[in-house]
């Protein structure tokens, strides 16, 4: 009798052509959904020469509007790093009652469209709102002014920095820290000497995508923000101004400005994830 | 430091995990808490670290309460199953942070805490380490590392979970050995849970045998071994045959509804009765085991097999072979009411 | 003690949970609560009114068709990306992995101009579909396009971990067994990567509902054709119409929550489903 040939083969592998094949639709898809729109923006931008582009961007408004965007992510991203910090150091170190339901309305935020969300702030504070009639009778001004734009930029980056550390800090568990107590440190001090240099990684991770969606904003902030230009116009909402004037060279300049945000954003998370990855600190992905 | 337990009870919801716990560990000395998983070994030695708070009773250092005070103020050592090492940190700066984290008037100047850590560096034995993170080192490294920094604030005591649990059997051997080398020479009161019985006797001056949140016995390794107070502390340390009194234990049938518990070390074997007790059985089964040999047999009137260990040179004066019938009787034994933790005799 | 709390050593729990209770209810809860009493005002009567009106109708059929489909595309599409992100190596993958999540990080009024410029009838792709007679932007199509692309990353970074830890000993079993390849992803890998992929599309179609920035620039905003619901309730904020602005955001509120609520249920059931 001859060996039996083997005719059945394993395949824990696709064929070439199929391999091929995916990798060319995975590409086409990205390229067309994500690439073409990136360079567009800045093909668009420079449509008409750097000249134009160039002072398209040093346009008083448009100085104005960089400006308030600046100082609403000044604004809310601290307060957002100050609340996640400390949701997370009572959520992930303690155990109590409640926590799960805790976990969920902290997460609320991004259940809500942009726009509910400038809502409610005109709810709260416009002319028929709660707060209306008090705030007018005192002369304070929140909604279509600055306060009420930061308000709605910390509404919409609320869970950012929160739900990066919770589920990081929940991973550690607590016995560095009990360890640190039980040798004589104070509270503060294990803090900052033990739990710090531990979540340092994800604390920048979340600050950078709570900063990238705080700068970029648009429904919220539009809602509250009255739309008046040189004061209460953050770049998104200048970008539509001018993109429905069908100034279209200078829309997309401040655009471009916004597209760099975005791309430096994606270099420093690509870069934070590849830190945290070398010094072992699980990293807790998507937002 | 001596510490006083009383009446410590401690639940989680319904469940209890220390039920009227009293308990005196003796100045100096090494104790072990030795029990099986949620027995509440552990909740007991954070409750004396205060990890965790009782719910109610005593707890006494050096005869002054303790109950109140924090955790950073009992001058406590702790040493944690998994070491939890700062990561972040080197070997170095993992055993001076107890120094660096002292009140300003306190503190070392650096020079002395420099000094300080190198030392008990060096009384690990792991001094060449002094720059790597704990990422860097094996397990039992880092455990040596984790007593070090215990013992950097100069604990007056020093508490172990599970010391050796997640190491591998060469190292664990090891360790202990040394473990118990060092607290000779250093003479902390100290206190080790663990759930192996080799590791407790091996180490402890005396071991305290807990079981479902209540102490079982106390005693040295050797009281517990060969003298065990329950039926629990027999089938936990070492092993036992059973022999229900009104089936197959003749020699304990005064007692009536009881069981005898017997060492497989304590059985003699006989081509002959050596009385009217004993109990004619068939040899199912021989092994040499190193130095001991191992003899299953079972009774003619069950198929319930009953362990004994013989010496080998025991073994070689009248050896055996399956299928031999015998005889065996217990040189010693204990009797306890079926069911109930009540000591009937000891023979 | 049965406490709130159990005992720990580490301190400022009483702090910190403190300041995040002040700090959620004083941003989130008190703000949100405004709605129901908003809505509250109108009535039942005018709350049926405003719910079922024929413009408020239309922009919810239109907003939850485009989110519905944008999902879709996002779960066939995101499944093969995370795939091949997973699986091959070729040059250049990093980068590609990266960009993945242009659309966390790119504002949303960008993308909306820069799509519409892309898809309007003299723009670069949408000159191509204006030769097969094919308008993209300012229809509903135009919306299934801005809103698959924020929706994309989602499906993407929910299967692609999860798709890297199946086993490749299972793949070999399966394999061994005399599975051919296509087998083995269909009774072994996808019910292993199907939960995850419910819980991008859901993430993806619940982000697509609320979605405005990207929306409005590429949507044409045609009453009853192409207008989506939170376009709609600005359009009643600019009008004063405090109250029928909130009825919509309540009614957008409730719809996603229910739906959300049936995909988890859902998923839950796939998942216990798969569980040994």
């Amino acid at each position: 009798m001859s060996t039996p040939t083997i005719t059945r083969k394993i395949s824990t592998r696709e064929s070439t052509t199929v391999t091929l094949l995916l990798i060319g639709v995975a590409l086409a898809y990205l390229l067309l959904f994500l690439g073409l729109p990136l360079v567009a923006v800045f093909v668009e931008a420079f449509k008409k020469g750097w000249q134009l582009y160039w002072e398209a961007l040093q346009e008083p408004d448009a100085w104005s509007a960089i400006k308030l965007t600046f100082i609403a992510a000044a604004i809310a991203v601290p307060a957002n790093l100050v609340f996640g910090v400390s949701a997370a150091w009572a959520i992930a170190k303690f155990e109590f009652k409640g926590k799960s339901l805790l976990i969920t309305l902290i997460d609320l935020p991004f259940a809500v469209s942009p726009v509910v969300s400038g809502l409610v702030y005109v709810l709260l504070f416009g002319a028929q709102g709660w707060f209306g009639p008090w705030l007018q009778a005192h002369d304070i001004k929140l909604l279509f002014a600055v306060p009420g734009i930061v308000l709605a930029t910390i509404f919409v980056t609320f869970p950012f920095i929160a739900r990066e550390l919770i589920p990081l800090m929940q991973s550690q568990g607590k016995e560095e820290e009990e360890a640190a107590v039980s040798l004589g440190a104070s509270g503060w001090q294990t803090f900052y000497k033990v739990t710090l240099p531990n979540i340092k990684w994800g604390l920048l991770y979340g600050v950078i995508l709570c900063n990238a969606r705080a700068m970029g904003e648009f429904g919220a902030v539009s809602v509250v923000s009255g739309h008046i230009r040189g004061l209460t116009n953050t770049m998104p909402l200048h970008v539509e101004i001018l993109y429905n004037e069908y100034n279209f060279v200078a829309a997309f300049s401040i655009a471009s400005l916004l597209a760099l945000l975005a791309v430096v954003t994606l270099l420093i998370k690509a870069l934070v994830e590849w830190q945290a990855k070398r010094s072992g600190e699980p990293l807790h992905h998507g937002a | 430091m001596s510490i006083t337990i009383e009446n410590l009870n401690k639940n989680f919801g319904s469940y209890k995990a220390l039920d009227n716990i009293n308990l005196e560990v003796n100045s100096g000395e090494l104790l072990a808490l030795l029990g099986p998983s949620g027995c509440g070994k552990t909740s007991l030695l954070r409750i004396i670290g205060g990890m965790e708070l009782a719910d109610s009773g005593k707890l006494l250092f050096h005869g002054e309460d303790v109950q109140q005070r924090d955790a950073r103020e009992r001058n406590v050592g702790f040493v944690f199953q998994h070491y939890a090492l700062f990561r972040h940190m080197t070997v170095f700066e993992n055993v001076a942070f107890g120094l660096r984290v002292k009140p300003k008037k306190e503190r070392h100047n650096e020079a002395e805490i420099k000094r300080r850590v190198h030392e008990l560096l060096n009384l690990v034995q792991l001094d060449f380490l002094h720059d790597r993170y704990p990422a860097q080192l094996s397990g039992g490294q880092r455990q040596r590392i984790a007593l070090a920094r215990a013992l950097a604030v100069e604990p007056k005591i020093l508490l172990l979970d599970e010391p050796f649990g997640a190491l591998d059997a060469q190292v664990r051997k090891e360790l202990r050995r040394w473990l118990r080398r060092l607290h000779d020479e250093l003479h902390i009161t100290s206190i080790f849970v663990t759930h192996d019985q080799e590791e407790a006797l091996e180490v402890a001056d005396r071991v305290v045998v807990m079981n479902k949140g209540k102490i079982e016995q106390v005693g040295t390794p050797d009281e517990v071994y060969a003298a065990p107070a329950t039926p629990f502390v027999y089938k936990f340390i070492g092993n036992v045959n059973m022999f229900h009194s009104r089936d197959h234990a003749p020699w304990a049938a005064e007692h009536g509804d009881a069981v005898a518990y017997v060492r497989p070390h304590d059985i003699d074997i006989s081509r002959i009765a050596q009385d009217d007790t004993a109990l004619p059985v068939e040899v199912k089964l021989v092994r040499a085991i190193g130095s001991i040999v191992r003899v299953e047999v079972a009774l003619d009137s069950s198929s319930e097999i009953i362990q004994i260990e013989l010496s080998r040179e025991r073994f070689d004066s009248a050896p055996l072979v399956i299928g031999d019938k015998v005889f065996i009787r217990p040189r010693q034994f204990r009797v306890f009411e079926s069911g109930v933790l009540n000591e009937l005799s000891a023979a | 003690m049965s406490s709130f709390k159990a005992h720990s050593v580490l301190p400022g729990f009483n702090l910190a949970l403190g300041f995040t209770l002040l700090y959620l209810s004083l941003i989130v809860l008190i703000p949100l609560s405004s709605l129901f009493f908003k809505t509250a005002t109108l009535g039942w009567g005018g709350f049926y009114d405003v719910a079922t009106s024929d413009r408020v109708l239309a922009s919810l059929r239109v907003t939850f068709t485009t989110s519905f489909v944008a999902a879709i595309v996002n779960a066939l599409f995101g499944l093969i990306v995370a795939w091949v992100l997973v699986r091959y190596k070729f040059p250049g993958k990093r980068i590609i992995d990266a960009l993945v999540d242009l659309p966390f990080a790119l504002p949303t009024a960008v993308a909306g101009i820069t799509l519409a410029t892309l898809y309007a009838p003299n723009g670069w792709l949408g000159q191509y579909f204006a030769a097969q007679d094919i308008k993209v932007a300012y229809t509903p199509l135009g919306i299934v396009v801005a809103l698959t692309f924020i929706g994309l990353p989602f499906v993407v970074r929910t299967v692609q971990p999860v798709l890297a830890d199946v086993e490749a000993e299972v793949e070999e079993a399966a394999a061994s067994l005399g599975a051919g390849r296509w087998d083995v992803f269909r009774r072994v890998i996808f019910p292993a990567i199907f939960p995850a992929l419910l819980t991008g599309f859901s993430l993806a179609f619940a982000r697509a509902i609320g979605e405005y920035g990207s929306v409005i620039f590429i949507a044409g905003n045609m009453p009853y054709i192409s207008e989506i619901s939170p376009l709609l309730i600005v359009a009643k904020l600019e009008q004063y119409d405090y109250a029928g602005a909130t009825a919509i955001a309540v009614i957008m509120l409730l719809l996603s929550f229910s739906l959300l609520l049936a995909i988890n249920a859902l998923q839950w059931w796939s998942s216990n489903r798969g569980a040994r």
